[in-house]
């Protein structure tokens, strides 16, 4: 119903837009050319249509809108499907969806093997001739094999006689089928056992069942029975081979020669071996496959390619239904289940994202018993032991107490402090925020901090002073060009796996991004304004501060905005390879019990977390330095 | 205004042909398999034998885990996956992917799939319960998460209070050896290798036996393929079948198989003696009959593993067939 109502409003909304732009077209001034940026201003609108579009294209490809409107189509489609996957062996054999007879593709191809063989027989330098000849004359025989399959005579009356009635039955079917009375009613006890059965099965898209498969409408019904059916003509018919007593006198020869050939062989004539193995095989496939002649199956391809006619006349509205509301794929039947094929099964519907979005985002649940974002109460003890070296309670003069006769241990100054610097005391407590997504943030937060914080002042001194640029160049320039997560196994090993190695990972990519950034800002400062400053007698400082600073700040401020994309791509990639918690963990594990809603959420979530940064981003460049991109 | 519309009207309509595109007729098998993984028909692999059976060309991938295979295979670019586990076949087929198992490929004891716990944690069977609370190196949806269950309850720990880390075998006995973690659950011979280094299995291999723990490594087909090609699927099968018989029957060409597999010889001799190739008569009467192994490892397996999107299907039957058996 919500997307439903969701797709309305899409659509309204584009509609609204697009009459809305162009009535902006006729009130507005029309003195801009072509080139002139003023053209490309404004047009809210169209982001509107944008993100409309965007919305629709999800929508529709991930056949939510298929499922709002008709939610019973799926589980017909299911029908459709076992149908057609009953009817794929068979059709399979004819040019129905083929080019050739499957026949004839095998025959050709075995033709092929066979002149292949004969020519690489021949050719052999380590065979005797004797063997040679024994090869070509078993290689002829099986070529001369394959008329007495083709030959319309040698076909024995009894297959002919079994492929007339599978014949018959599919005939058959393609009478009842479209007729109301097909599938015959079943007994009331049947009956009943199938509604019982019904009433169980939960609806397409519902935790748990992708599409439903026991037939829920009366076509449904039909194509169930009549899926039932084939598959069971086309189980016999695989069962038939054409062996004739023609065939089998030849094969038989053929096989005992082989045999014969063997037995002869000794233990240390592999290569020998290795042919006549190879040729029985070949012989074997021959003898395994479906071969008749030309024109034996016409009839009962003519009678599949007619129940397709009518089976497809039957699907009416489906076929529609799955041609318009089922994109780039459908609903495809495997055994006794069915599933989504196409962006059906990768890209999950809006309204099942955002359910099981919600359901992650509940604390009590989250991903592997870890919440998507909340918080947990800290007492604030740990973070003064965090901050605090131990070292402070060591240094101070006494020593630690010594447990006395009584057993028991009274605590003096030094060990009282030494409890305040590793936090072993009871404070307030105060929320910090926990969860996958936060320690994703935190991560690319530290490591985007200390890159700043190292790489900022580092890059300037590099711009002004010959010696740093000298000494630190080579350094950068060797593993700035380096994809930074070919450093990620190495730090893994040497900074382990928890956050430090992580956070090491991308200090290492926003370090470098920085430098870079502020020492071209720096070199870039214009010279004359340095003069000014040192006429006017500014300190050294001051010009630092004062001049060259500001000067840099739009390069240091856009170096961050690249850094911020730079870390999150390699955080991600870090987290895929060694992860306890984190977004790129969720993702990784999503991925291994094929639980593509998630994938989606989590690509999702990186991409608003992505935006977040910049917009932050992008207000404090507009506040900072108001002045950047106006001349 | 009418061109930018019939630009997207055009190429919407592409987007929804381009994507139900599906290629016709095979002109080539495409099987996957595993690297670190010494199977006997790796011999008939390098001497193209697959090729000559099969009247058509083989093409060869090497994956890292069972789940990227069943990902090759939803995206059509594998027909048959080789020794695929069991744990990532059960994920599939209760993610309803349309795969079916033709055959057992392995049956291989903790010799293959193993959980080491690491020297320095002071771990062992008898104070096993000290791992809650501790990190834990698992490849997740792999037969090593089987493992790693299955040796847990055996010891009487409780896995969902250790810190489990997803982690391939590979980074897994490297984060052993830095002592990242104190037990890693791994397959593959280089990895268990070099977890032993520093660490010591959790349960020997005879103890898992006892205690009922086995890895079973399957051969999955594509629906699709199995529906088109079902001589191929039986070639397939019995030409494993010969390799695995000409193993059992001690005339595989060991070297050839160890450089197949990126193994050296004695690795591979020490992992493969650990495996065991069951005949398709076998297979039919122990395995893969309804109530026989294979069947019991698929239902525990499936409802291990199950989750509330992807339960675990009722009758695992349905996803086995014995008929391509030789």
């Amino acid at each position: 119903m919500i997307t439903r109502i969701f797709t309305l409003l899409i659509i309204v909304a584009v509609i609204g837009a697009i009459l809305y732009g162009r009535r902006l077209i006729k009130t507005e001034k029309n003195d801009a050319v072509f080139g002139n940026p003023e053209r490309a201003k404004g047009g809210t609108h169209w982001v509107i249509v944008g993100s409309c579009f965007l919305m629709f294209s999800w929508l529709y490809y991930s056949w939510d809108i298929a499922k709002s409107l008709y939610p019973d189509s799926a589980n017909e489609l299911c029908q459709v499907a076992k149908v057609n996957e009953s009817l794929l062996s068979l059709k399979y054999l004819f040019p129905i969806e083929e080019r050739q007879h499957k026949s004839t593709a095998i025959i050709k191809r075995e033709n092929i093997n066979i002149k292949k063989y004969i020519v690489e027989i021949q050719n052999s330098p380590d065979l005797e001739n004797q063997d040679k000849e024994i090869f070509i004359s078993l290689l002829n025989k099986t070529q001369l094999m394959i008329p007495t399959l083709t030959e319309e005579k040698y076909l024995e009356t009894d297959i002919k006689h079994v492929i007339n009635g599978l014949t018959n039955r599919i005939k058959q079917l393609t009478v009842s089928f479209p007729k109301d009375s097909y599938p015959p009613a079943l007994s009331e006890e049947e009956e009943n056992k199938r509604i019982e059965a019904l009433k169980k099965q939960k609806g397409w898209g519902a935790t748990g069942m992708e599409v439903p498969p026991l037939p829920e409408t009366k076509t449904g019904l039909k194509f169930h029975k009549a899926a039932e059916e084939l598959n069971s003509i086309s189980d016999e018919f695989f069962e038939i081979r054409n062996h004739n007593t023609e065939y089998l006198r030849h094969s038989q020869e053929i096989f005992a020669e082989i045999k014969e050939y063997k037995n002869g062989l000794d233990d240390d004539q592999e290569l020998e071996k290795t042919y006549i193995k190879e040729i029985k095989k070949l012989v074997r496939r021959i003898d395994y496959a479906s071969i008749f002649p030309p024109n034996a199956l016409d009839e009962m391809e003519e009678s599949i390619r007619d129940f397709d006619v009518v089976q497809k006349e039957e699907q009416g509205a489906i076929r529609i239904k799955d041609v318009l509301l089922f994109p780039g794929g459908t609903i495809v039947n495997s055994g006794p289940t069915c599933a989504e094929d196409g962006p059906g099964r990768w890209l999950p519907k809006p309204s099942d994202t955002f359910r099981i979005f919600g359901e992650l985002l509940r604390p009590s649940v989250g991903f592997k018993m870890i919440p998507m974002i909340w918080y947990e109460m800290m007492d604030v003890s740990k973070i003064v032991g965090f901050f605090l070296p131990d070292w402070i309670a060591d240094i101070l003069p006494g020593k630690y107490p010594v447990h006395n006769s009584a057993g028991k241990v009274e605590p003096n100054f030094k060990s009282k402090v030494l409890d305040i610097v590793t936090g072993e005391f009871k404070a307030f407590k105060i929320p910090v925020p926990t969860g996958h997504i936060w320690d994703s943030f935190l991560r690319v937060f530290l490591g985007l901090s200390l890159g700043i914080i190292f790489g900022i002042p580092l890059g300037i001194f590099m711009g002004l002073n010959r010696f740093a640029k000298g000494f630190f160049d080579p350094l950068v320039e060797l593993y700035r060009p380096v994809p930074p997560l070919a450093w990620a196994p190495l730090i893994i090993t040497v900074f382990g796996i928890d956050n430090v190695g992580k956070v090491f990972l991308l200090f290492m990519v926003s370090f470098s991004i920085m430098i870079i950034s502020a020492r071209a800002g720096a070199s870039g400062t214009q010279l004359s304004k340095i003069h000014a400053a040192h006429s006017l007698g500014a300190s050294r400082w001051q010009i630092l501060r004062h001049v060259i600073f500001p000067n840099s700040l739009p390069e240091i401020l856009t170096g961050i905005r690249v850094a911020v994309g730079m870390c999150w791509g390699t955080l991600v990639a870090a987290e895929f390879l060694a992860g306890t918690t984190g977004i790129g963990f969720v993702e990784n594990v999503a991925r291994k019990y094929m639980q593509y809603e998630v994938i989606w959420i989590t690509i999702f979530v990186m991409g608003m977390l992505g935006l977040l940064f910049d917009i932050t981003l992008r207000k404090i460049i507009n506040k900072t330095i108001p002045w950047h991109g106006k001349g | 205004m009418k061109k930018i519309i019939s630009v997207i009207l055009g190429a919407f309509i592409a987007l929804n042909f381009s994507l139900s595109v599906v290629n016709a007729a095979a002109k080539e098998v495409r099987i996957a398999f595993f690297l670190e993984w010494a199977t006997p028909n790796q011999e008939d692999k390098v001497k193209k034998a697959f090729d000559k059976a099969f009247g058509i060309p083989v093409k060869w991938t090497n994956f890292a885990t069972g789940g990227e295979m069943t990902e090759a295979m939803l995206s059509g670019d594998i027909d048959i996956s080789y020794s695929q586990g069991l744990t990532p076949f059960v994920n599939a087929v209760n993610a309803k992917a349309p795969i079916i198992l033709v055959d057992i490929a392995v049956l291989y004891g903790m010799g293959g799939t193993t959980c080491v716990v690491s020297n320095s944690s002071r771990i062992t069977k008898a104070n096993a319960s000290d791992l809650e609370g501790r990190k834990v190196a698992v490849p997740l949806g792999t037969m090593a998460d089987y493992v790693f269950k299955e040796t847990m309850r055996v010891v009487g720990a409780d896995p969902s209070k250790m810190k489990v880390i997803d982690m391939n075998p590979e980074d897994g006995s490297a984060a052993l050896v830095n002592g990242d973690v104190d037990m890693a659950c791994l397959f593959g011979g280089t990895s268990i290798k070099k977890a032993e280094e520093a660490g010591k299995k959790m349960l020997t291999v005879k103890e898992a036996k006892d205690a009922g723990i086995a890895g079973i490594d399957i051969t999955s087909v594509t629906n699709k393929f199995l529906r088109e090609n079902p001589g191929m699927v039986r070639t397939f099968v019995e030409v494993t079948h010969e390799a695995n018989a000409r193993f059992n029957s001690g005339r595989s060409n060991m070297s050839v198989i160890a450089k197949d597999a990126a193994m050296d010889l004695a690795g591979t001799k020490n992992q493969m003696g650990g495996f065991e190739f069951p005949d398709a008569d076998t297979m039919r009467s122990k395995y893969m009959n309804r109530g026989g192994i294979l069947m019991n490892y698929l239902s525990v397996m499936g409802n291990m593993f199950a989750t509330s999107e992807n339960p675990a299907l009722n009758d695992y039957s349905q996803v086995v067939t014995t008929r391509f058996l030789p």
